[in-house]
């Protein structure tokens, strides 16, 4: 009995030796609660990359606050339930900043886990109102643009820029992603339409529809072809829908949010002409800011491959405006960093200015940059900022 | 109205296509095969040459159509086949209940193994591009392939049909879809008539796996689900085991997703699959048995 009795004595002493260790004082960690394997780990690596380089590129300068960033990972391995666990096995390791998955519902359980404790949490690019303040806690911030903002700049936009009049809504119903998109659109449209503009139309379909050929029916007993089509989806059933339209002579042209951004579906429609995407930055080499193309570099050179779509982006965004907020709190203590966070107005990033209030820690209006492609080519064709933030019953509608 | 019903006939046909496959196979052993839609997605994934990396590259896609059909047939058979003589082959005698839970799990097993090597990023692909292009027809305008759809669909119950009735194979499937022991017991080779019915079954999900890559353009690993959702729902309707039903309620619930899709309001269309899945519920609450019951299920006393 005694000797079971030293040895768990022993082990319990060997654990309370390890774990200040972890806590160190003289380093400042992210936790990195995101998956690493299954479904989700193809939308989490890349902006966590991304985040992995604005990190690289601080401690080569010194570090925060004269402390080198020390990174720790828990794999939620794309569950939920996995997902709480991996949010408090990084807070165990001592994170300062909890990184959390991509989408609000996936990373939601470990950025809750970092509220519970009085951490910062970060979405790495979710694009959902609720992945903040509303969803999470006070506490908890996205690194990306809401959803709404994205319909809502096409539309304007296209309306403003490129004279498009008659406009058509296809909403995919699958999430609320799609769903956000369109809220945008709506917000916007009856601006628009008192200054001439029309909704001639609108209908919806499921993304994983094996066929939209009902759909496309309603937009071709039109009277006209609608200017354009604004439509609200994600990939895969977004490739689908757009390759359905064009094969059935629908030459309209089509605004999509920021998920459908990216070259490499391209080949399943070929020579797709008249086709418009907002992006935060361009991964096609033609970004106005010359820091991007040279960020686009570094991706190259450590991952081996070029960014693959704008949602690479926000992990560098978020690093970076984490980092200002600690170096102006001169503390990571979340509570004071949260309140430098929520000072930042119109902050500049390589992506656009950034803005968090006490009620909003997302974006509701900041500049994209409009990529266009033409004959199968995406091209930066310009930039738009909404002419007004989308306000917050837009949001949550 | 003509442009309604060639759209109604193109989606029944994918339906119809998959609500077969289950249909032989339930007919044989009685096996509500749910790694149907997996293998459809294998199918298409058998165009790329495997890797994570998020612009697919494309392996045996590129072969001309007349060397990529039959490749594409090939891989559905054979992988169906490889399934019944690793995994179902075990459970012959094993009740449906097991037999249903083993194909589930077969069905992880193959997602999971197309996660692995593809990663659950979609894909994208350009099958057979000339297809896409529109054609007009008596005033409708419709993708060819909508028009290739319905016409292959059909030649392939056609000679379905000619298969069973008329070879002496075909005989045996459906004296063993009737009664597996008493056909046996009259010299039907049992191994040979369940392959036999997989491999068919493999076939026609490489059929839809065509179909659906060419239309949507898009590889997912998680892409056949829902269509095996809609196939079984349809094998149900027709009378479980019933060939003739499977494709009758396939093309039903195709024309009845359509139908909703132009009918319902805006406001109700997002509920649609829940009209059709209502409609479902009404029909077997008329006809439990089916639309058209399969001889080797009633009851006997």
């Amino acid at each position: 009995m005694t000797y079971k009795m030293r040895i768990v004595a022993t082990a319990l002493a060997s654990i309370s030796i390890a774990y200040p260790a972890l806590a160190d004082d003289k380093t400042i960690v992210i936790g990195f609660a995101t998956a690493e394997s299954g479904f989700m780990e193809a939308y989490d690596k890349p902006a966590q990359e991304a985040a992995m380089i604005r990190i690289g590129e601080i401690n080569a300068a010194g570090g925060l606050l004269g402390k080198q960033i020390e990174v720790v990972k828990a794999d939620t391995k794309s569950d939920r339930a996995e997902g709480a666990k991996a949010g408090l096995s990084v807070l165990d390791q001592g994170a300062d900043l909890v990184v959390v998955s991509c989408d609000y519902d996936f990373g939601s359980p470990a950025a809750l886990a970092a509220e519970d404790a009085g951490n910062i949490s970060f979405f790495l690019c979710a694009e959902s109102v609720k992945a903040g303040i509303q969803g999470v806690g006070p506490r908890s911030f996205s690194a990306s643009v809401l959803a709404a903002v994205q319909g809502a700049t096409m539309a304007e936009w296209a309306f403003k820029e490129k004279g498009a009049k008659d406009f058509y809504r296809l909403l995919d119903t699958w999430t609320a992603y799609n769903k956000g998109i369109c809220d945008g659109f709506d917000w916007m449209m009856p601006k628009l339409e008192t200054q001439g503009a029309k909704l001639v139309g609108e209908d919806t379909f499921k993304n994983e529809d094996a066929s939209i050929a009902a759909q496309i029916t309603r937009i071709k007993s039109l009277p006209k072809e609608p200017d354009a089509i604004m439509l609200c989806t994600m990939m895969p059933g977004a490739v689908s829908a757009i390759k359905q339209l064009r094969a059935a002579g629908i030459n309209s042209m089509i605004l999509n949010g920021s998920g459908v951004d990216g070259s490499y579906w391209l080949s399943a429609v070929p020579d797709l002409t008249n086709f418009y995407v907002p992006v935060q930055g361009s991964i096609y080499g033609d970004d106005p800011n010359p820091a991007v193309l040279k960020f686009n570099a570094t991706y190259k050179e450590k991952t081996g491959a070029d960014p693959s779509s704008q949602y690479v982006f926000p992990g560098y965004v978020m690093v970076d405006l984490w980092a200002k907020a600690v170096e102006r709190a001169g503390t990571t203590n979340a509570d004071e960093v949260v309140a430098e966070l929520e000072k930042m107005k119109d902050e500049p990033t390589l992506f656009g200015p950034r803005t968090f209030t006490p009620e909003l820690h997302h974006q509701n209006q900041t500049r994209y940059l409009i990529v266009e492609t033409k004959a199968g080519k995406p091209g930066v064709v310009g930039n738009w900022t909404i002419s007004e933030p989308v306000p917050m019953e837009a949001l949550l509608k | 109205m003509l442009q309604i019903l060639f759209d109604a006939l193109s989606l029944g046909s994918l339906y119809a296509l998959g609500a077969l496959g289950i249909a032989l196979i339930f007919g044989v052993m009685r096996l509500v095969n749910f790694a149907h839609g997996d293998v459809i997605a294998f199918c298409v994934f058998a165009l790329l040459w495997p890797s994570t990396d998020a612009m697919a590259i494309v392996f045996a896609g590129q072969l001309p159509w007349y060397l990529l059909v039959p490749f594409v047939l090939l891989c559905g058979a054979g992988l169906s086949v490889l399934c019944e003589i690793i995994v179902f082959r075990r459970f012959r005698q094993a009740n449906p209940a097991t037999m249903m839970i083993a194909s589930f799990a077969l069905g992880f097993v193959i997602r999971y193994f197309l996660l692995m090597l593809f990663s659950s990023r979609p894909k994208s692909i350009s099958l057979l591009p000339e297809l896409s292009q529109p054609v007009e027809i008596l005033g409708a305008r419709l993708p060819l392939l909508q028009l290739i759809t319905i016409v292959t669909t059909m030649v392939i119950l056609i000679g379905l049909t000619l298969f069973l009735r008329q070879t002496r194979f075909g005989l045996e499937m459906r004296a063993a879809a009737e009664n597996f022991s008493m056909a046996r017991m009259l010299g039907v080779r049992a191994n040979r008539v369940i392959m036999g019915a997989f491999a068919l079954s493999g076939a026609l999900a490489a059929a839809i796996a065509l179909i659906f890559g060419i239309q949507t353009g898009t590889l997912d690993i998680q892409m056949g689900a829902s269509i095996m959702l809609m196939a079984f729902i349809a094998t149900v309707i027709g009378g479980l085991g019933s060939l003739g039903g499977a494709v009758l309620a396939g093309f039903l619930l195709g024309a009845a997703s359509v139908i909703m899709q132009v009918m319902l309001p805006i406001d109700a269309r997002p509920f649609r699959d829940a009209f059709v899945y209502g409609a479902v519920i009404l029909v077997l609450l008329f006809r439990p048995q089916g639309l058209i019951a399969a001889r080797g299920t009633k009851e006997r006393v």
